[in-house]
């Protein structure tokens, strides 16, 4: 670990403290010190440090992500969305528009990206919201589900419709027209501030409009969807490691007929696959974040991680709790979250069938 | 030397910038491409690609593209990513 990131891997650690069960369990999470956390520039760290951002590499980023996942998925899943706004913001926004929402987004302001709808989740390019100029002001109408972090959220990076291709603008929560409805009690993650969010003849200044307006969609998702794949994928190396600490030091203390969990065959091979999951996560996400640092091109490489990861987030959970058994198996306890946790990863940001679609068609333009 | 090649895009930085393209692009998608290539009517460039594709002419060249630049036609063709790098280098020839 460099030195660089002690303190911020600390002051995550304190804020969460053992409280990541009872955060579950309550669908909440406190949302003062989340708030906290964001003003040390945590939930975005890869922001540059002219906009009160860490200026964290994409690696180091993924080791406080990982760190953050390891103990609190919730966290981890806010700290994705705020990462994912503040990049679309970054990547798709005037000088003016960087200094305004990315200050914001690093001082303790809350956000989310608003991409699913009713008719569109895994196929965004159906997406039914539409944004238009109207003299000095944009027009929002539309519905969106599914928007992590809403519930807390003070700005909402929105995709919607523009003209013959797509747009993204940043909306406040507090405009009028714009209702945020909490999703109540998802399978995983359920701290994280899931809401249904509508718009209703949202009128907003034309500036809240980024830049790329009129691309196509898919140009203006994928740099998003590409940071929070790498997001998540890193989030579930922190959930293989939580798994494989609660699995490990049970295996190495409780006994059955007489011998250590641990020394069970049967066990045993569930811990091995698990450290084997854990390693090979890290070091796909390494690559990966690698990548990204270096400007080589890695969206693919970004949904093959995340794929890997999250696949093997589930797997690893469902190992852990087979393990601890008894001792696991209800809710507050570390591995029955990940096992929740876990699944959910294999739905958001591209679910696997749709990371899958995505590399067999790499497959065949690389291999064939 | 081609009668259309124009003062702008016949200089030596127009042709570094084209070949760098070019070859980033036949690399990835396997598939001989020329400058006036419609990348996206031919279906070269997926969308997942598109947003690489960006970044490597950043990357490689020094340039931000933004707010009214970020637009398809500025990339539908080598030729136009070409014009597109050099107006935003403003002209320098190096």
């Amino acid at each position: 670990m460099t030195d660089e990131l002690e303190e911020p891997l600390a002051l995550v650690t304190d804020v969460v403290g053992d409280r990541a069960g009872e955060w579950d369990r309550g669908g909440r999470l406190p949302e003062e010190e989340v708030r906290w956390l964001g003003a040390k520039g945590l939930l975005c760290a890869q922001i540059p440090p002219e906009f009160g951002g860490r200026g964290f590499s994409s690696e180091e980023n993924g080791r406080l992500t990982a760190h953050t996942g390891r103990l609190c998925s919730s966290l981890r899943s806010l700290m994705t969305s705020q990462g994912m706004a503040a990049w679309t913001v970054e990547r798709f926004g005037s000088g003016a528009q960087q200094g305004r929402y990315l200050s914001q987004l690093t001082s303790g302001s809350l956000t989310g990206v608003a991409f699913s709808e009713p008719a569109a989740g895994s196929d965004l390019s159906a997406i039914s919201t539409r944004i238009s100029a109207e003299g000095d002001t944009v027009l929002i109408e539309g519905q969106k589900v599914w928007v992590t972090g809403a519930a807390y959220a003070d700005l909402l990076v929105v995709f919607g419709r523009y003209g013959e291709g797509a747009a993204a603008a940043v909306v406040p929560t507090d405009a009028a027209g714009v209702a945020v409805r909490p999703i109540p009690d998802p399978l995983g993650c359920r701290a994280a501030g899931h809401a249904d969010v509508s718009f209703d003849g949202v009128r907003i200044p034309a500036d809240s409009l980024l830049g790329g307006a009129g691309l196509p969609i898919e140009w203006l998702v994928t740099s998003a969807l590409t940071y929070g794949r790498l997001s998540v994928a890193w989030g579930c190396v922190g959930i293989l490691q939580a798994c494989l600490s609660a699995a490990a030091g049970h295996a190495a203390v409780r006994e059955q007929s007489g011998r250590r969990l641990v020394d069970h065959q049967l066990v045993a091979r569930h811990l091995a696959e698990l450290l084997v999951a854990e390693q090979a996560a890290v070091r796909c996400c390494e690559h990966a974040s690698r990548c990204w640092d270096r400007g080589i091109p890695m969206a693919t490489s970004a949904v093959l991680t995340k794929h890997f990861a999250a696949t093997n987030a589930a797997r690893g959970a469902a190992s852990a709790v087979q393990v601890l058994g008894s001792a696991g198996a209800r809710d507050g306890e570390t591995v029955a979250r990940a096992y929740r946790d876990a699944k959910v990863m294999e739905i958001i940001e591209g679910s696997s069938e749709i990371s899958q679609l995505l590399l067999s068609e790499h497959a065949v333009s690389v291999w064939s | 030397m081609n009668a259309s090649v124009n003062e702008t895009t016949g200089t030596p930085a127009a042709e570094q910038v084209r070949t760098t393209m070019l070859e980033f692009l036949e690399e990835r998608t396997r598939q001989p491409v020329e400058a006036d290539t419609d990348l996206f009517a031919s279906g070269l460039v997926s969308s997942m690609f598109a947003m690489e594709l960006l970044v490597h002419l950043e990357r490689s060249f020094g340039v931000a593209v933004a707010g009214p630049d970020l637009k398809l036609d500025n990339f539908r063709t080598v030729e136009a990513m070409t014009e597109l790098v050099l107006r935003l280098r403003g002209g320098a020839d190096d």
